[in-house]
Order: structure tokens, then C-alpha cells, then sequence
């Protein structure tokens, strides 16, 4: 791929913004080098296959276009090839030459996909997320937007208070 | 900006506006987000990466003297170009390049205050056309290593003499010891965390404001001076990779006037992988 590939991702993000009713919502990102990913999946119970994909965040030109970029690679595919698709996959695809200097930024979007993926895989947990990203969202703002955590470790935090 | 110790060295956004077309000014942009001066950049502005133009290619080390003088020949600037550098995250990567600069000794070198982000937010044009410029004739002096720039060795015998100042402007997790680079970065390049012994811990991005303006005289010598970093004193700066110190060398040198500050490029990617080195850690997690 070239530059004019991720600038036209860039300019004109695929797949940009919220949606209500998603099965799951994920949230990634480095925060101190403004680089945040947020993924909602909806997905079908039946195939578990992706129906839709959307992303929210801000930050640098290659981890925006990269969140755009996998939508369209990720809307179809089951939780089986989310799993299977591996960061190495994507940054060929932005092109190694332009992107190998931000491998992070690069691969944020995907590996925040991977997570979504491992939630969604587990069907009784879907719902669930989404609460915890809220919580998360909270925390993000009550410490100053100066924190991010992985929701795994803000479950933990939840569970002690 | 006349308050500064050297206010010719910043410009603000209007002086760029109407230099635009001046052939006696270069504009550079400089940032940490690779493709951002692709996605836009103030007219005529060319760009400079910090790792693709000014670190030798092998080496851990900045660019030659004929490296320079080649680099800055393709971009069109001559020895008596006035070179304007501005970037994103507060000047972070301009004061960067201009520091590397100032190694080959470029006599006009300016810093456009407020940085990317200023120029945006006050809805000035942006283009994505790269402009080409004749190359110029440049001739450079040998790299001068000495005297805005240390040397690990250098600060080992630095914290131990009396009349110095060290300045650790990372984040307050990585001079603890917590985090070996900034939040949320991967962990990973530094054996050991910590800081070295007698630095100051003051952040870099405490120098600017908002709207990434630098903060008045006044802010800048109370915040240093608090900490013991006065101008009496002979100051190092560094960092993770040194990048982040040449904005707190900028600011000491420049804006506050202080007549010995060096940046310690090695910073704690060397530091903190040394074998034997002296290292506080206040962190006991």
C-alpha cells in the first residue's frame, strides 16, 4: 500500500462512530502519545461472524487509518479469523516501509480487535463488557484522562471497591 | 516574548504567515507522528524526521558533517537561511531538530511558538503539496559535541561536582522507577528503572501552556528555580532517548537565559543498561 492508501483513510475514516447495540465494546490505546481506539462488534450468535464493525478514537495519522482500514477487513470475518489475524498481517498491509517506525500505532486497532474478539467469543460475557468499558471510561476521567487500563484490570479495581 | 533571555529565537504564528514567501526563511516541520506533515502542512514547509534525517543510520549517533551538509543541500537551505522549525505535541520534535542544528552549529535558527497545533486552531492554510527547492550550497563545521551535548562519562563526573544542576524531565513513573518509558509505552528497552542520582524530576511539557505556548519567563524561572536549577549552575538534561530534554534545553538556554546547559542524548536508554552505574529508585513496587 502507499501513502495516498492511508491519507484517504485518514481524511475519510470507514466505518466512524458509535453504534448503540453493539455485542461488544472494546477500548485500546496509549494514551501520553494520544493514540485511543474504541471498537464496537455486533455480531451474529448464529456464525459468529462480524455483521458490524465501527471504531472511535483520535490520535496519530497511521493508528486512525489502521482502525479504518481493518474495518473493512473485519466486517464478515468470524471470531475464529479475528483470533487467527496476526499484527504482522497488518502492518503489511499499510505498508512496512511507511508504518515500521510506529509498529504500536500500526497495530492498535487490530490488537483492540483481538480483544473484542475474545470477548465476543464468549456469548454470556458480550453483554457484560460494555458496563466495564463505561467503568473504565469513568476511571479515564476521573484520574485526569491521565490512566488507561486494560477493562480486565478495571474489573479487578471494581471488584475492591 | 520579549521578556525571554533570547526572544529572537521564537516567532509566532503571524511573523510565519507573512514569511511565507520569503526566500530567505525555511520552514521545517518536525514531528512525532510520521505522516502527520503528509496529511498537511503550513506552505512551503519541508520536513524533517528525526530518525530517518538527522541519527546516522547505523550508529547510535547524529549525522556527519557531510551528512549534514548533504541533507540540508537537498532541502534547500544555505548557510545564511533563517530556519524556522515547528511540529506537533508542543514543539516536542522542532526543538528536537533544532537542537541538532545547533550541533553543526546553523547560525538562524528559529522556533515558531505554539507549534502545529497553534497554526491550526487558528484556522491558517495548510497544504499537502511538497514544495522542491534548488539545492543550496552548505558547508558545515565539524559536529561540536562538546558544548550542547553530554556524554555519559561526562555525567558521571557531573553528579558528583558541586555547582551543577540535573534535570530528569521524564515522567514522574519513569523517574521513580515504576516505568522504564512514558505510560502505556511498551516497557521495554531499559534493563533497569529509576533516575540518575541527584537529578531533579520536572517534566518537560510543564513548560508550556495550553495552547502549547511556552509559559512567561516568570512561570518558566520559578518552575526550575524551585528545584534547583538555577542559572548560577552548570545544567544537564536528559530524557529516555534525548528528545524530550532538548525542549528543557531549549527553554533553559533560550527563554531563561542560563549560559551552560547540555543535553545528555544517551539519556536512560544508556543509563539504565549500563553495568555498575550509580541509579536511585524511589519506586518499591
Amino acid at each position: 500500500m502507499d501513502l495516498d492508501f492511508i491519507l484517504d483513510h485518514y481524511d475519510m475514516p470507514r466505518n466512524h462512530g458509535a453504534f448503540a447495540d453493539a455485542d461488544v465494546v472494546q477500548a485500546g490505546g496509549v494514551p501520553d502519545c494520544g493514540d485511543l481506539v474504541t471498537i464496537y462488534l455486533k455480531i451474529d450468535p448464529e456464525t459468529e461472524r462480524v455483521m458490524r464493525y465501527a471504531f472511535e478514537g483520535e490520535g496519530c495519522t497511521i493508528s486512525q487509518a489502521a482502525a479504518s482500514v481493518l474495518g473493512e477487513l473485519a466486517t464478515s470475518m468470524t471470531l475464529t479469523e479475528i483470533e487467527a489475524f496476526d499484527a504482522t498481517t497488518m502492518m503489511e498491509l499499510l505498508g512496512r516501509d511507511l508504518v515500521r517506525s510506529r509498529p504500536r500505532c500500526a497495530t492498535l486497532a487490530v490488537n483492540t480487535l483481538k480483544g473484542a474478539g475474545a470477548v465476543g467469543a464468549q456469548p454470556g460475557d458480550r453483554k457484560r463488557e460494555t458496563p466495564d468499558v463505561m467503568f473504565s471510561r469513568w476511571v479515564f476521567h476521573l484520574a485526569g484522562g491521565r490512566y488507561w487500563t486494560r477493562t480486565s484490570d478495571l474489573i479487578r479495581v471494581k471488584d475492591a471497591l | 516574548m520579549s521578556d525571554y533571555a533570547h526572544p529572537e529565537v521564537l516567532v509566532d504564528t503571524a511573523w510565519v504567515a507573512d514569511h511565507l514567501r520569503d526566500p530567505q526563511v525555511r520552514l521545517v516541520e518536525s514531528n512525532e507522528d510520521i505522516l502527520l506533515y503528509d496529511t498537511g502542512h503550513i506552505p512551503g514547509a519541508i520536513k524533517i524526521d528525526w530518525v530517518a534525517d538527522l541519527n546516522d543510520p547505523v550508529v547510535r549517533d547524529y549525522l556527519s558533517r557531510e551528512q549534514f551538509e548533504q541533507l540540508l543541500s537537498s532541502k534547500g537551505i544555505g548557510n545564511d537561511t533563517t530556519v524556522v522549525f515547528y511540529g506537533d505535541k508542543n514543539n516536542w520534535w522542532a526543538t528536537y531538530a533544532f537542537w541538532v542544528f545547533k550541533l553543526f552549529g546553523h547560525q538562524d535558527c528559529r522556533i515558531m511558538n505554539g507549534g502545529r497545533a497553534k497554526w491550526i486552531a487558528e484556522g491558517r492554510e495548510l497544504t499537502r503539496e511538497v514544495p522542491h527547492y534548488p539545492p543550496a550550497a552548505y558547508h558545515a563545521p565539524e559536529r561540536d559535541d562538546q558544548g550542547i551535548r553530554a556524554f555519559q562519562y561526562q555525567v558521571m563526573q557531573h553528579i558528583k561536582q558541586s555547582g551543577t544542576a540535573l534535570v530528569d524531565v521524564r515522567s514522574p513513573q519513569e523517574f521513580s522507577g515504576e516505568r522504564t518509558h512514558m505510560p502505556e509505552y511498551p516497557q521495554e528497552g531499559t534493563l533497569r528503572g529509576g533516575h540518575i542520582p541527584t537529578a531533579a524530576n520536572i517534566p518537560w511539557a510543564r513548560a508550556v501552556r495550553e495552547d502549547a505556548t511556552f509559559k512567561s519567563r516568570e512561570e518558566l524561572a520559578e518552575l526550575y528555580g524551585a528545584q534547583g536549577v538555577t542559572p548560577d549552575k552548570d545544567v544537564v538534561a536528559y530524557c529516555r532517548i534525548g528528545e524530550r530534554s532538548s525542549h528543557t534545553w531549549f527553554v533553559l538556554t533560550y527563554l531563561l537565559g542560563y549560559p551552560k546547559v547540555r543535553n545528555y542524548d544517551g539519556s536512560w536508554t544508556e543509563w539504565g543498561n549500563m553495568v555498575g552505574v550509580p541509579i536511585e529508585k524511589s519506586y518499591q513496587g
